[in-house]
């Protein structure tokens, strides 16, 4: 029992010791705005975050947003609500699962790379050999990362919700008859710019700093050999997962949470 | 270069992106531009508001006029101070305008539904609606129904 | 007021993990010359060169590189004593995302503000310097070990730095290669009067070209004097060690038990 208490104890101990090294690292990577020259990297970096995401984002936004249409008319068809469709796809997608499915795709696809990558730099002595040629990497690798990761998450989800909704058209309206007039018009009148829309997007942004800052920090820290650094590419996956699903409850209860 | 297609492609990213962004503010949200013309207020007392919510729809004849801005509790009468939000200029409606907590569809969200009066005054910023009818809330309906059965 | 020393560690102490690395070391490097540090595997002959250049903070001691205290220095204080030291890694630490040119172009890249055609000009003759101009397009994972090597030692001297250290350059290398890296070394120091810190373990080319040896064990200096006085010293721990003798005093193995007791007590 006593032991018990003791390991709960070095745990939790040893994940602040985690948490702080997290939060220096962000510090010193970022406090600083970025030079012109600097934004080379960053551009880089929604390169190979953003751009190469994009295929994944695509494909899954569009099956979520043609599944989802798919149950919502075949449910909602049944009281003559085929209207609805447009409505329920838009408020689903904008409010929770746009902003979650990106993020939780992202962790597997750049986040991943990300770990592995930094990762592989720390291996190789590429990291400590940069700091003796008297380069901050915490500048030259990490900042631009972290940055490239909170541009791009963002405009992924905006992308996701637009194609998931085409998808949802494409569905309802071209291949099983809604009504495209209903369809439009019950979600113009239902969406709310900032409700809907604005609140979804800060979620995303959250979503951004949480599963990038894990991604990095995980590479960054990672034990220099190859088994360390399989071990920090699962943590990854993992951590972002849980603490986006987590953050997610935690948003909406914020947000959306009525208390009255 | 390299760097040229890489900046070139992180480009139309951003674009694409922004271009997402506009589809979803114009032809998902369908901006309400009604919102920033002019406003006025009026308020209203309900014995029951169960259900409504502030940003409920204020609507007359189907079509949507307003929203409640805030909802409030007079504890000495137990009735519920609404505040709604009236698009357009006073003087669209009559003194007698009656309130009436309506359900959308079966178990769908509230709302309240004006009925238009025959006064020849009008509601004027700030004036209160008489004639009010609560929520009709459905376990006092199965309620009263019981014990009507019971007697 | 310059010190007649590049180089002064006073009692350094550390500690890594289990092991004792250094247990009160005392060196002085002199400014201007090639300086090597030779031992057996495993004594922190690496870890030395990581001291001095900031990357490990010793327990107790200090290193005053050019008369500053470089465990005393601030991070930015640190990065700006780095840019005047070059240093070769014993992996080569080429950076995989970029080809060998840009490697070598990195240093100039990052410190300085030097235009693209006079960067290319240098860099070219870097690699020309290590003999390979024509592999400037290729990637780190397309080289071999000993090219890898050259393009580390080009991308240390890009900056043509005050002092360059080198983990053992020549490891890895044919007898041609060698003799190139030994001539580049010995030429960098002449010509621009750069001084040199070199780990190796290959005697003679060490023994040609070092002005002066430090012999480290066990955590200290335990010999140090011009290559040719080493060789004929009394203490036998060192003379074996500069004339490469099996056996002697020196033990080549890491510290462990008996080597019978080790195998027959395998089963438990
Ligand atoms: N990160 C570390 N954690 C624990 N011990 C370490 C660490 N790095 C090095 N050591 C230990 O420090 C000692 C010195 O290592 P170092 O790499 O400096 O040796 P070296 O003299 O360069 O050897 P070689 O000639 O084989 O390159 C070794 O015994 C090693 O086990
Ligand atoms: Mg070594």
């Amino acid at each position: 029992m006593e032991r018990m208490l003791r390991q709960v104890g070095a745990d939790t101990l040893s994940w602040l010791q985690g948490l702080g090294r997290a939060t220096v690292m962000w510090i010193r990577a970022a406090y600083r705005v970025p030079k012109p020259s600097d934004w080379m990297l960053v551009i880089r970096q929604v390169y190979s975050i953003g751009v190469l995401s994009m295929a994944i984002i695509v494909l899954s936004a569009f099956a979520i947003g043609s599944v989802i249409a798919l149950q919502f008319y075949t449910q909602l068809a049944r009281f003559g609500a085929e209207d609805a469709v447009g409505v329920g796809l838009a408020l689903v997608l904008l409010r929770e699962l746009g902003p979650v499915v990106t993020a939780l795709l992202f962790a597997g696809r750049a986040g991943s790379a990300i770990t592995a990558e930094i990762g592989l730099m720390k291996t190789t002595e590429q990291l400590s050999i940069m700091e003796m040629m008297g380069v901050d990497p915490l500048r030259r690798i990490v900042a631009p990362r972290l940055w490239g990761g909170i541009i791009s998450m963002p405009l992924l989800t905006l992308m996701f919700n637009t194609v998931a909704i085409y998808g949802g058209v494409v569905v309802a309206v071209h291949w099983l008859g809604a009504d495209s007039g209903g369809f439009w018009s019950g979600m113009q009148n239902a969406v709310e710019l900032w409700d809907d829309l604005g609140k979804g997007m800060i979620k995303s942004v959250v979503f951004a700093v949480v599963v990038t800052w894990i991604a990095v920090y995980q590479g960054y820290d990672c034990e220099p050999t190859a088994e360390g650094m399989g071990l920090a590419t699962t943590r990854t996956v993992v951590m972002s997962s849980v603490l986006i699903l987590a953050f997610d409850f935690f948003l909406t209860l914020l947000m959306y949470g009525d208390f009255r | 270069m390299r760097m040229r297609t890489i900046e070139i492609s992180v480009g139309a990213f951003v674009l694409a992106g922004m271009l997402a962004a506009v589809f979803l503010v114009v032809q998902v949200s369908g901006i309400n531009v009604s919102q920033s013309e002019q406003t006025y207020k009026l308020s209203a007392r309900f014995d029951d508001v169960a259900g409504l919510r502030i940003r409920s729809k204020v609507s007359m004849a189907g079509v949507t006029i307003g929203r409640v801005t805030d909802i409030a509790v007079d504890t000495e009468f137990g009735e519920a101070i609404v505040t709604l939000e009236i698009d357009g200029a006073p003087g669209g409606l009559t003194a007698d305008t009656g309130a009436k907590i309506l359900t959308e569809g079966m178990l769908g969200a509230r709302y309240i539904g004006l009925i238009p009066g025959a006064d020849e005054e009008m509601l004027a910023d700030g004036d209160e609606i008489i004639e009010t009818q609560g929520a009709i809330v459905l376990e006092n309906l199965i309620g009263q129904f019981l014990s009507n059965m019971g007697k | 007021m310059e010190s007649e020393y590049l180089i002064e560690i006073e009692d350094l102490c550390l500690t890594r993990g289990e092991k004792v690395v250094f247990d009160g070391l005392t060196m002085r490097v002199p400014r201007g010359g090639i300086t090597a540090v030779m031992g057996p595997s495993g004594t922190g002959k690496t870890t030395l060169l990581r001291v001095i250049g900031g990357q490990v903070r010793p327990d107790r001691g200090s290193v005053r590189l050019n008369g500053a205290d470089v465990c005393r220095m601030s991070r930015a204080e640190l990065f700006r004593a780095r840019r005047d030291i070059g240093m070769l890694f014993q992996s080569s630490a080429l950076f995989t995302d970029m080809d060998v040119f840009e490697n070598v172009a990195f240093p100039m890249r990052v410190h300085t503000d030097l235009p693209e055609d006079t960067i290319r000009d240098l860099v070219i003759m870097k690699l020309n310097a290590v003999g390979l101009r024509g592999a400037r397009d290729l990637m780190p994972s397309q080289l071999s070990g000993g090219m890898a090597r050259r393009v580390a030692l080009a991308r240390a001297i890009a900056l043509d730095p005050d002092l360059i250290m080198y983990d053992e350059p020549f490891t890895g290398q044919d007898p041609i290669a060698m003799g190139v890296i030994l001539e580049l070394i010995k030429q960098l120091n002449d010509a621009l009067g750069a001084s040199s810190l070199l780990v190796s373990h290959d005697i003679h080319e060490t023994v040609e070209i070092a002005d002066y040896v430090f012999v480290l064990a066990d955590g200290k200096v335990i010999g140090e004097g011009a290559p040719k006085e080493l060789q004929q010293h009394q203490n036998r721990r060192i003379s074996q060690f500069m004339r490469g003798d099996p056996d002697g005093p020196v033990p080549f193995h890491y510290p462990a038990d008996d080597l019978q007791y080790d195998l027959l007590s395998e089963a438990g």
